[in-house]
């Protein structure tokens, strides 16, 4: 068996033709924009491993000797917890404490503190804290100061160690510095649970029960919104029901909506009663107007924003709305929506006085 | 001889099975109605007829074969392909034409006493009574009830996809379209509960789609009418009252009518006399407090596809409650 002859011409042709579609190919992803930066879509399946991997051996090659780590003392800990609270824990939490729905949308993820400080030696933490890491959004220390680093290396030995949410909350001094208080929601809610802007639903026609289950939800993500679901993960679960206590026992103002289109608003009220439907359910039997007691896990309607009734009738319809343990009541009232059906019922809804689920009345 | 044997025993295992299918409420040789025994005749007498067929083609090809061996004349033969092959079976099936043809404009008269429209779900079936000047009809579900010796008329139609309505024991079938309104009309005979069944695959609950037809004698069946004209009692018991608020409170009013409550609903069957019922979700369940608190708490385990939600988040005391409470709506 003879090898055939490698002609030198033929292999430099191939090799110069390999690199020019290898050029070609390169500057098609990169001035065409075919490469996907999305961070939804995440990377190539392995893609994640090898950067990874890179990045623990990088960090084990060039971090300090163990043995110039200097004392890590509690005081040093005590500064470092505090910038810690201030910089860090808006990406990667704090001990006790869950991450929003916004922290875990992240790519790469930022693992939540007490993962992050894993079994790296506090020489590699000083590394890694300093020097940042390229391509995962880990920012290098602001200044080019070594010292001043260690107080957080002295405090992420202690998460290492274990400390608790009580540690933490002692150490930073800080009770709430991440749960938001009750004017974080009013901020868009309104001071009593209403407001004018047709995109923020009014709160105060809202039993305590209802907003309970769907703020907890929002926190499970059993319903989709990336606005509500952050803004339920930043608060504790215990805040969430008083906040919703405090919504529900607003009484609603406002009277019915006069100079409505009357004929839309008939044609809802019509649909409301299911008037000789067939095809959808009467939606007063659970939302009023209703002249028996209506179980409070349905949420009142009435005076509710019309624009923000549509959206959600249209998710409801599309099969695209979570909530509570009732939501597949609904997901097959709204099967059958039709675009001017949910036109209608949200003008008829709007247009009715504000009101509780069982204050809820015909308009004069 | 071991095969013999377990020949044997699948005969005996089968033939019970067969023979049950002759008689009971859903049988088109136990007739109960005028169009039934019709169709019954006309299959007995084509049954006998086959058999006195299949014994007379055996008997002519054993004796062509085995008896008269090469000794028929082309005459006698022709005579025998043409009067067997051709004339005979002209005439049998001319006659058995003519005797059907015959009967088929009785079978399609038009209903003289009640008149009915059934309407085919998915997968239930909506029933209208329309008394004789009647505005608007008596709303009913899943049970058809009859008088008996009076030809009923009953109009059909579909809401999403064909179905076919039959009661074997009264009649023919007749399909039901979406869009369109077929007719039958039936002509019980004898009072009694016999069963129907949807004949055309409409999904996956088809094989759970059937009704009780109750055949009652005319004076009762008057009197049957007239109670279901009226709105659905009260509750008669702190369970049912409980059971009432339930309802009320739950959101089932929006797909169910009770008559003389706000439930009002026309999506799913009318409720105003449900515990009067023989059965429940057409057919497929007893009227019973266990079926019914079985079927609410989680109907599509029961029949699949059914469009009725879960209330599995309801309590066990107050499905139980609210079991009470259809139960007694008589």
């Amino acid at each position: 068996m003879k090898r055939p002859d490698l002609d030198p011409e033929t292999v430099a042709w191939t090799l110069g033709g390999l690199a020019v579609a290898g050029a070609i190919v390169g500057a098609a992803v990169v001035f065409l924009g075919l490469y996907n930066v999305s961070a939804k879509v995440g990377h190539f399946p392995g893609v994640g491993s090898v950067l990874h991997t890179t990045f623990r051996n990088s960090v084990d090659l060039r971090a300090m000797s163990v043995d110039d780590v200097p004392e890590l003392t509690d005081e040093m800990a005590a500064l470092g917890a505090k910038h810690f609270d201030a910089a860090c824990a808006d990406c990667h939490s704090a001990p006790g404490r869950g991450r929003t729905a916004t922290m875990r949308a992240m790519s790469p993820l930022p693992p939540h503190i007490t993962q992050a400080v894993g079994h790296w030696n506090p020489a590699e933490l000083h590394w890694i804290v300093r020097e940042g890491v390229k391509m995962s959004g880990m920012p290098h220390w602001p200044a080019d100061r070594d010292e001043e680093v260690w107080p957080v290396v002295a405090f992420l030995t202690r998460v290492q160690e274990g400390m608790d949410g009580a540690a933490y909350t002692e150490m930073t001094g800080m009770e709430k510095t991440a749960a938001r208080d009750f004017a974080y929601c009013t901020s868009c809610h309104g001071e009593r649970g209403a407001t004018d802007n047709p995109h923020i639903p009014r709160l105060d026609i809202l039993s305590r029960a209802y907003m309970t289950e769907a703020l907890s939800a929002y926190r499970r993500g059993a319903r989709d919104s990336g606005i509500m679901e952050h803004a339920a993960t930043e608060v504790t679960p215990a805040a969430l029901a008083e906040y919703a206590e405090r919504f529900a026992g607003f009484a609603p103002e406002g009277g019915s909506v006069n100079g409505a289109d009357g004929d839309l608003v008939a044609r809802g009220r019509a649909l409301s009663r299911a008037e000789d439907s067939t095809r959808v359910p009467a939606c007063a039997a659970c939302h009023g107007p209703w002249p028996d007691q209506l179980d409070e896990a349905f949420p009142s309607l009435a005076g509710q924003n019309q624009s923000y009734l549509g959206q959600q009738l249209t998710l409801w319809r599309d099969g695209q709305r979570g909530g509570g343990r009732v939501r597949e009541l609904m997901h097959l009232a709204a099967e059958e929506l039709t675009d001017a059906d949910i036109e209608a019922l949200a003008a008829y809804y709007a247009s009715l006085a504000p009101a509780t689920l069982n204050e809820t009345a015909e308009a004069e | 001889m071991r095969r013999r044997t377990w020949q044997r025993r699948g005969a005996s295992l089968l033939l019970p099975g067969l023979l049950a299918g002759c008689s009971g409420v859903q049988s088109i040789l136990a007739p109960a109605g005028t169009d039934a025994a019709f169709l019954s005749n006309l299959f007995w007498v084509m049954l006998a007829g086959a058999v006195v067929l299949w014994f007379f083609m055996n008997g002519l090809m054993v004796y062509v074969w085995r008896v008269n061996v090469g000794h028929m004349s082309s005459r006698k033969a022709e005579a025998l392909i043409i009067g067997g092959g051709i004339v005979f079976p002209t005439v049998v099936i001319g006659v058995l034409l003519s005797v059907a043809l015959n009967a088929m404009p009785d079978m399609r008269a038009e209903g003289t006493g009640t008149r009915l429209k059934v309407t085919g779900e998915q997968w239930w079936w909506r029933v209208e009574y329309w008394p004789e000047g009647a505005e608007a009809p008596i709303v009913s579900a899943n049970e058809i009830v009859l008088p008996a010796n009076s030809r009923s008329e009953i109009g059909l139609t579909a809401d999403k996809v064909i179905h076919s309505f039959w009661v074997p024991a009264l009649g023919g079938k007749t399909d039901m379209f979406p869009g369109r309104e077929t007719r039958m009309s039936l002509e019980p005979l004898k009072p009694g509960t016999y069963r129907g069944q949807c004949t055309e695959f409409c999904g996956e609950s088809h094989a759970w789609m059937a009704f009780n037809t109750v055949v009652l004698p005319q004076d009762e069946y008057d009197a049957w009418l007239d109670a279901q004209a009226e709105p659905a009692a009260a509750p008669a018991s702190e369970s049912a009252e409980r059971g009432q608020a339930v309802f009320l409170s739950e959101g089932c009013g929006a797909c169910h009518a009770v008559r003389g409550t706000a439930a009002a609903g026309k999506v799913g069957p009318d409720l105003t006399h449900l515990g009067a019922r023989t059965s429940l979700a057409a057919g497929t369940l007893p009227m019973t407090q266990d079926a019914l608190v079985r079927w609410v708490r989680d109907a599509k385990a029961v029949k699949p596809g059914a469009e009725m939600p879960a209330y599995d988040h309801l309590t066990e005391d107050e499905l139980s409650d609210l079991a009470a409470y259809l139960e007694g709506l008589t």
